[in-house]
């Protein structure tokens, strides 16, 4: 029964991933590519829960879709956007750019499906936060420290950018 | 249950449109929105190697080690939205322009 639930869950939320991520490239106003980022990076909140990650997708939805989609909607209110410019690409860009990326997904898929992985046994299904929260204490703690520094660095160097003077 | 394979694929689509969005949109916040998109594939890709895959022996003390990068990912990804944005506010203030084809001072 959680399998069939697991495997429907699964193609519901990738498939509304895919959608919003293609709505991002797609929509004509910046403002509508928000929207679809926000449910492509809700859903892939849900992918997380179905790889039972569940403080990586309570950390998705708090930091993607609570903080960067507001920034992104400050970014998008604070520069008038002009609607008389094309928003895409010239033709012969677009189509370089469909052609790079299917190329690229090609030989992705190709090395994904090729490849034997090291599979473990059993897959690993546990609460993470206390094992990610003894890690960033222990074996981590070094990248965990330079991480706080790389975001206090980006946030005064955001304000000094952004300023008004 | 869907195996590594469709996680992993996922993660390669996402990523891709990510690309083409970076690719052919001339509007600088959705260049950003697309680098988002990136890393967002690949984070999937991350958390599901630390789901499917075991580490060799003695190379991690901690089951975590995928989910621990995807944080990391995640934390780096938010500075760099934080400040492209700014760049892109400083920007326009100076060029009245979000266009990617217009912010060619540096062109040689």
């Amino acid at each position: 029964m959680t399998e069939v639930v697991a495997t429907i869950a699964f193609w519901v939320f990738a498939i509304t991933a895919v959608v919003g991520a293609l709505g991002v490239v797609w929509a004509k106003r910046v403002f509508h590519s928000a929207m679809f980022l926000t449910v492509a990076l809700g859903s892939t909140a849900a992918i997380y829960v179905l790889l039972s990650a569940d403080f990586l997708a309570a950390v998705q939805i708090l930091v993607y879709t609570g903080a960067v989609v507001i920034l992104v909607l400050f970014a998008i209110m604070l520069t008038p956007q002009s609607v008389e410019l094309p928003t895409f690409a010239p033709g012969g860009q677009q189509l370089g750019g469909v052609i790079v990326a299917l190329a690229l997904l090609a030989l992705m898929i190709a090395a994904i499906t090729n490849q034997p992985w090291p599979l473990a046994a059993q897959p690993l299904d546990q609460p993470t936060s206390f094992g990610l929260g003894q890690g960033l204490l222990t074996t981590y703690l070094f990248p965990f420290e330079l991480a706080s520094l790389v975001l206090l660095v980006a946030m005064i160097g955001a304000i000094l950018l952004a300023r008004e003077d | 249950m869907p195996g590594l394979n469709q996680f992993l694929i996922l993660g390669a689509i996402i990523f891709c449109i990510g690309i083409y969005g970076a690719l052919s949109r001339r509007n600088v916040v959705v260049l950003l929105m697309a680098l988002e998109l990136m890393l967002n594939g690949v984070n999937i890709t991350l958390v599901a190697f630390n789901r499917f895959l075991t580490p060799p022996a003695g190379v991690s003390s901690s089951p975590f080690a995928g989910q621990m990068f995807a944080l990391f990912v995640i934390a780096v990804a938010a500075a760099e939205a934080a400040l492209g944005l700014a760049i892109v506010i400083a920007v326009y203030r100076v060029r009245h322009t979000v266009q990617v084809d217009q912010i060619d001072a540096l062109r040689g």
